[in-house]
């Protein structure tokens, strides 16, 4: 038997480390069940803790996790052109409604970064974060995508962006109540545009209006955030 | 499904070649996202093979960004140093712009329904 050459293997195999991010998202997939949905318990947290937790104790440096698991960041690709289903599916909501929505893309997704930006700046921030920052309210791919174009650091960004969808969806309901928001429309709406995927889990929980609207803002809003942020931020630089 | 995960790559490929050509700042698979939007509305309708692929591609999504979420661990210094800045306006900033956009968007809605 020739141990050396098994270590040598298992230390050196891409297939560990995709095994170790596939198993732990399961896990995080089961525990979500599991808790009933629990918002805080989004699968991606807990597979961020185990696979965290793997890679501190081994001591592997991210580089090659990363290359280890590039297959999988590989998807993100098509799973951006796959958004187009979903959005296509809802756009015929958006004629009910069209001029509340489209100025209320643009007004809200304007004002949501610049108050993030600004809080940030007025904190003291350095401009790496503050960048990370601008794409918080799109959905995980996207915000990957561009963050690599605008110069940000995409693993604050994706972090950035789960945190924002977790808030969202857990004060969502509480604020709406204590504004008075009349239309299921403008709850889900508000879900997508600030609160992506995760708002939209959520939206589903308030009625079907409410879901439908908020996948469509969803897939609005990181439509017309990918198209501008990066142009914007050129402009200013 | 090959049929539908042939049509998502396709439309990535031509986003990527149109993001390239044209020296655009938007990424490729957004430009090959509007594509297969722009696609599916002169078409009129999917097909069974391309939403299955889509299905499976959203029901793993998050599973798809944790290779780039793990980087965080490079940026530990980041985190430490800018706790609190990244905190006040990751909590204050959604919820002030969650009440903004869901107020803003009752209240165009309430005015296109007077109108009528």
């Amino acid at each position: 038997m020739n141990f050396d050459a098994l270590i040598e293997y298992i230390t050196n195999t891409p297939l560990i480390w995709l095994l170790i991010t596939l198993g732990s998202f399961k896990i995080g997939i089961i525990m979500y069940e599991k808790s009933n949905k629990n918002t805080l318990l989004q699968p991606i947290i807990i597979a961020y803790f185990l696979i965290m937790t793997a890679l501190l104790s081994t001591g592997v440096s991210y580089e090659k996790y990363f290359k280890s698991v590039e297959i999988i960041h590989f998807f993100l690709g098509p799973a951006t052109v796959a958004l187009a289903l979903p959005l296509y599916n809802n756009l015929k909501y958006i004629k009910s409604l069209f001029i509340p929505i489209v100025i209320t893309l643009l007004v809200a997704g304007v004002f949501s970064i610049t108050l993030a930006v600004s809080l940030l700046w007025v904190l003291g921030a350095e401009l790496p974060t503050i960048l990370s920052m601008t794409t918080k309210s799109i959905t995980a791919p996207i915000a990957i995508i561009t963050s690599e174009q605008i110069g940000a650091i995409p693993s604050l960004a994706v972090g950035f962006v789960i945190i924002t969808g977790i808030i969202g969806a857990l004060l969502g309901t509480t604020i709406f109540r204590l504004l008075n928001i009349k239309h299921d429309t403008s709850k889900g709406f508000a879900l997508g545009v600030i609160s992506h995927g995760i708002g939209t889990a959520r939206a589903i929980e308030i009625s079907e209006k409410a879901a439908a609207f908020s996948a469509l803002a969803m897939g609005l809003s990181g439509i017309v955030t990918a198209i501008f942020l990066p142009l914007i931020i050129q402009i200013l630089q | 499904m090959l049929k539908g995960i042939i049509t998502l790559l396709i439309f990535q490929f031509f986003g990527e070649c149109i993001s390239k050509l044209f020296e655009l700042l938007v990424p490729g698979p957004v430009i090959g996202m509007v594509l297969l939007l722009i696609f599916l509305i002169i078409k009129k309708s999917s097909f069974e093979s391309l939403d299955n692929a889509v299905a499976i591609h959203l029901r793993y999504l998050p599973l798809l960004f944790i290779p780039a979420a793990m980087g965080i661990v490079t940026q530990a210094d980041i985190l430490a140093k800018e706790f609190w800045a990244i905190s006040i306006s990751l909590v204050f900033g959604t919820i002030i712009a969650l009440a903004f956009c869901a107020k803003f968007m009752d209240y165009l809605t309430n005015k296109q329904e007077n109108k009528k």
